[in-house]
């Protein structure tokens, strides 16, 4: 049997695009791991990239369930806080004495920054899981509170007169016309909102949690165990990188098929 | 063969000379712009439209037309005077789910497959929808395997086509058209104005078509209003004296020419006054 002559090409091929896309990573990694063996620096203060490896192919267990616990968190704050923003963002729209209250309301308490938050959450909520996800929910609220706000009034041209036309009643005027008018900007905000989910849910364990990515991290650094502290980085970098591959391509799945 | 001094008689005989179904009487129609002033886009305009009649509507740009179809489907109120449809305040009959539009821009909903669109009048009156009519419609405004394609993958022409579609699916009592054959070339537009004549025939709507082809308003319609340049005002009305079902060779007769050139001249700006 002959084989097929593009067969062999790929691979190849693929290997070809990982190198051309990702050159500067491996070469990072190359010149830190020979670096470290020339000039003989402590283990502690810089491990080469073969004992980070080592130590991740050594505990995946610890790394997996950290990250997935993290990742857990992230997911469920981000669905409740879009999810809040989103119930915000109707019952804005639906009435102007509403409006009025919450507009100026959602936005005082989404300018504040989060880091300042952590710890009064901390002390209301006590120091644990709560705590997580109660500043996961506030980072995704507001990207999702704002951007709905917006969609819910980017009506095709034209559509407003033809619900009325066609006599539509209000709450089918919502559903089928309102509603689906702001997925586009519901789809932004859920790009925009899903890499700082993770990125907040590390934070807040980091500075006062039990478990998770972010406390794995803080303890081994604190611990000396600076191959473990890069290797959580490492795994950090991965999630964030796929969650924000993962949001793109959702947005770009429904964009295709909205506009 | 007939009197073209007395229109009545023109009246072609499966119509009978009924009730009136929109009565636009003495209305005006006045914006008030940004810089406070108002800009009269009506003058004054009396017409009335008999059950199951067709009448057209040419005029200039901007002279109103737009405007006194959005007043029949009570999109705005008119600032002087009063519309009745029906016998009733307009917005009656779009409660009803009775009234079929399509207007210059298509408003098809772009997150909806064409056959979504053509269907989404059953579903905002609350009825099931009737897939049988859907696919028929679709089919005769020649969108037929486009059931499934979104509105953007289709040309102007295919989306103002669909959106006439969607105006006749619920067979509606009053028909509102907005130049809808503007963006088609000249062969697809005499398709479109025969398959309208068809439908129409077999429904007998009560329609308003607005239009910029004398042509087409001579071919669909049983009688054709001219309107003057802003402030618009009815300068012109001639009953249409041809039998239906119309065919298309009707638009080579001598008759039909004497008729398009009484109708270009009427809607060329006053030189002379
Ligand atoms: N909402 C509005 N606010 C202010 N002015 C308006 C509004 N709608 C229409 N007009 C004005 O009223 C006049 C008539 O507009 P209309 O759309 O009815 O014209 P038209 O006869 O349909 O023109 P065309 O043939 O170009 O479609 C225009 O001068 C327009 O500027
Ligand atoms: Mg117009």
């Amino acid at each position: 049997m002959r084989p097929e002559p593009a067969t062999p090409n790929r691979p190849l091929r693929m290997l070809k695009t990982a190198l051309s896309r990702y050159w500067g990573v491996i070469a990072v990694l190359v010149i830190w791991q020979a670096w470290v063996s020339i000039s003989g620096v402590n283990q502690i203060v810089l491990p080469q990239p073969v004992d980070v490896f080592r130590d991740l192919v050594a505990e995946p267990g610890i790394y997996l369930r950290n990250a997935g616990q993290t990742l857990l968190l992230a997911a469920l704050g981000l669905i409740l806080g879009m999810l809040l923003g989103t119930v915000i963002a109707v019952l804005a729209w639906s009435s102007t004495l509403l409006s009025g209250i919450l507009t100026p309301l959602g936005l005082v308490f989404s300018s504040v920054p989060v880091v300042a938050l952590i710890p009064v959450i901390a002390r209301i909520m006590g120091y644990d899981l709560k705590t997580v996800l109660a500043i996961v929910v506030i980072i995704s609220f507001f990207p999702a509170f704002v951007f709905t706000s917006a969609g819910l009034k980017t009506l095709p041209p034209g559509s407003s007169d033809l619900f009325r036309v066609l006599g539509a009643s209000r709450w089918t005027r919502f559903t089928r016309l309102v509603l689906p008018s702001a997925v586009p900007s519901w789809m932004i905000a859920f790009r925009l909102a899903a890499p700082p989910a993770v990125l907040s849910a590390m934070l807040a364990e980091f500075l006062m949690g039990t478990s998770g990515l972010g406390y794995l991290f803080r303890s081994a650094a604190s611990g000396f165990q600076t191959e473990r502290a890069l290797g959580t980085s490492v795994v950090a970098t991965v999630i964030s990188v796929l969650c924000f591959t993962f949001a793109l391509w959702a947005e770009r799945a429904v964009l295709r098929k909205w506009n | 063969m007939t009197d073209a001094s007395s229109p009545v008689a023109h009246l072609s005989p499966v119509r009978p000379a009924t009730e009136t179904a929109i009565d636009l009487d003495h209305i005006g129609k006045s914006f008030r712009m940004e810089n406070g002033r108002e800009l009269v886009a009506i003058d004054e305009v009396s017409l009335k439209i008999g059950k199951g009649e067709f009448v057209a509507l040419l005029g200039p740009s901007g002279c109103g037309k737009s405007t006194i179809l959005r007043l029949v489907a009570a999109l705005e109120a008119p600032s002087r005077g009063r519309v009745v449809v029906e016998g009733r305040e307009p917005e009656d009959l779009s409660r009803a789910h009775r009234l079929g539009v399509a207007f210059q821009d298509h408003a098809l909903l772009p997150w909806l497959t064409i056959s979504a669109n053509v269907a989404l009048p059953f579903q905002l009156a609350g009825r099931s929808v009737d897939r049988k009519r859907v696919e028929e419609l679709i089919r005769l405004v020649g969108l037929a395997g486009f059931e499934q394609a979104r509105p953007r993958q289709l040309s102007g022409g295919m989306r103002q086509r669909a959106s006439i579609a969607r105006s006749l699916v619920l067979h509606p009592d009053v028909l509102l058209l907005d130049e809808p054959f503007g963006a088609l070339d000249a062969v697809t537009r005499r398709q479109m104005n025969v398959e309208l004549q068809r439908i129409w025939t077999d429904e007998r709507i009560t329609t308003l078509l607005v239009t910029h082809s004398v042509e087409e308003a001579l071919f669909l319609a049983d009688r054709v209003v001219v309107m003057s340049g802003r402030p618009g005002r009815v300068i012109k009305t001639i009953e249409v004296p041809f039998e239906r079902p119309r065919q298309p060779a009707i638009m080579r007769s001598a008759e039909f020419h004497d008729l398009v050139d009484e109708l270009t001249l009427a809607l060329e700006p006053e030189e002379a006054a």
